[in-house]
């Protein structure tokens, strides 16, 4: 999909659509909207419809942030207390590593 | 430029091959295509289920070819399409969350389900959007090697060792008459699309270019006055020639016997477009000259292709008591191989099987670097002698 072929309003609209998606738990779809939507946002010169594509994209940045912030916080909690929790632990485990923990 | 693709798929395959054991480890487990199993006692037995094995896949795949080349020529486009989308569907849900498993009980790291809940989510439904609506041209190629490289490793993992070899050989062959022979399968697929002035296929095809997608957008909107009327006309012949690479029909690795076939058999041949777009390209000189020359020339190459290129490679690194040499030597092998078909392309301008010709040099390579090259070498390493 090359968005240089696309008319303003069916980008911003791809914007939005990406924006709203990523709401239903997908921080990479925020990501795909930021990474894609970047250079159209904040690059390019100014048309009509750069406003608001700049602020969809500000805003999956500050999803896509949040998201990451959650993530990392509930990962290293995680890895870290995992052995000590002890059934819990082995329960919320998918995988569990084999030897010494 | 199709290099890079298809180099990448095979260092997927190849990587993980080498890493996780659990594609490479006999569980005893067949897919049901394949009952006939190959740790028999004699080896004319072996080779008699081996070619019976073979015989069975390769009846399954042409029935589904025809199945779907009728389905085509019937218009029956929403059974098409509903089957791709639950095959992808499967594909990147099911198979990538068997992946990761295995990927994580190799490099023994620990995950909890909310974690891994949020990483295939994700994973699967940006990939449906990538593969079946629009996204990044750069992000739906990688889905689409990923997949490739997944149903590789399945196949890899699910069949026996002599059926995969005589498999692959048998397909190639399939490939060269189903696409070349005025009734194959697939010729009537191509020349039915034309004649409909429709992509080709909703199938996998992976194109290096996106230019299509935006010009097939643009035949959607309501016809406008005769003057403009050639433009559109114009587009929309250009996007015959490309089919959008729609979602790639999985395959389930005979959990459920229903999609493996189809997928196969779509997969296999389809390096139809880059013919049927120049055709038209060559048609009357009264249509304006096409605008962004570069864009258009993509190539494309069916995803069939890849799983069986990454196949070859993949099992020659499993299999092989060379190792790197053999791994290599196929690799080499299939790019020459797929030099060779590009090249032919050029000269031919028509639909050209893309598995013969790579296949077949990879087979040779295999045998002989395995049989050949690897004794010479350790003969020489034995008695440190170098040339």
């Amino acid at each position: 999909m090359n968005l240089e072929r696309l008319p303003n309003e069916e980008k911003l609209s791809l914007c939005r659509k990406y924006y709203l998606g990523g709401f239903a738990f997908l921080p990479f779809l925020w990501l795909v909207n930021v990474v894609w939507f970047f250079r159209e946002a904040f690059v390019k010169p100014a048309y009509t419809e750069q406003l608001q594509i700049k602020t969809y994209v500000k805003r999956s940045a500050l999803g896509l942030l949040l998201w990451v912030a959650v993530l990392t916080t509930w990962i290293t909690i995680f890895q870290h207390f995992r052995a000590e929790w002890g059934e819990v632990g082995d329960y919320l485990s998918f995988t569990i590593p084999l030897g010494i923990p | 430029m199709l290099f890079v693709p298809v180099t990448l798929c095979m260092v997927v395959v190849v990587a993980t091959i080498k890493s996780v054991s659990f594609y490479t480890q006999n569980d005893g487990q067949r897919l049901i295509y394949t009952p006939f199993p190959e740790d028999t006692d004699t080896v004319a037995q072996r080779a008699l289920n081996s070619i019976l094995n073979a015989t069975i896949m390769i009846t399954v795949i042409i029935v589904m070819t025809l199945v779907l080349v009728l389905l085509y020529k019937y218009r029956c486009y929403k059974v098409i399409q509903g089957w791709l989308f639950l095959s992808s569907l499967l594909l990147l849900f099911f198979f990538s969350y068997i992946y990761l498993k295995e990927v994580f009980k190799t490099y023994n790291v620990a995950m909890d389900y909310f974690t891994l809940a949020v990483i295939i989510w994700n994973f699967g439904v940006v990939g449906m959007m990538c593969i079946h609506w629009k996204g990044p041209l750069r992000l739906q190629q990688a889905y689409l090697i990923m997949i490739s490289a997944l149903m590789a490793l399945v196949f890899i993992k699910y069949l026996p060792e002599w059926t995969a070899w005589l498999i692959l050989a048998v397909i190639s062959v399939y490939d060269l008459l189903a696409v070349l022979c005025p009734k194959g399968p697939l010729r009537i697929l191509v020349e039915t699309a034309q004649e409909r002035n429709e992509p080709i296929f909703p199938a996998l095809i992976y194109s290096s270019t996106m230019v299509w997608l935006v010009n097939m957008a643009d035949t959607d909107r309501p016809k406008r006055n005769s003057t403009e009327a050639a433009s559109p006309q114009q587009e929309t012949q250009q996007a015959v020639a490309s089919p959008a690479p729609s979602s790639p029909s999985q395959d389930d690795g005979g959990f459920t016997p229903s999609w493996v076939s189809q997928q196969e058999h779509q997969l296999g041949p389809l390096q139809t477009t880059e013919e049927t777009r120049r055709e038209i390209q060559q048609l009357p000189s009264a249509r304006p000259p096409v605008e962004d020359d570069d864009e258009e020339r993509g190539v494309k190459l069916g995803l069939g292709d890849f799983i069986f290129y990454s196949m070859l490679v993949g099992k020659a690194s499993a299999a092989a008591s060379g190792d790197w040499n053999t791994t290599l030597a196929c690799f080499v092998a299939i790019l020459i191989g797929l030099c060779l078909t590009l090249l032919l392309l050029a000269i031919f301008k028509k639909a050209l099987p893309a598995l013969p010709i790579s296949i077949f040099f990879g087979l040779v390579f295999y045998f002989a670097t395995d049989n050949l090259v690897r004794p010479f070498m350790d003969k020489l390493a034995l008695h440190q002698f170098y040339i």
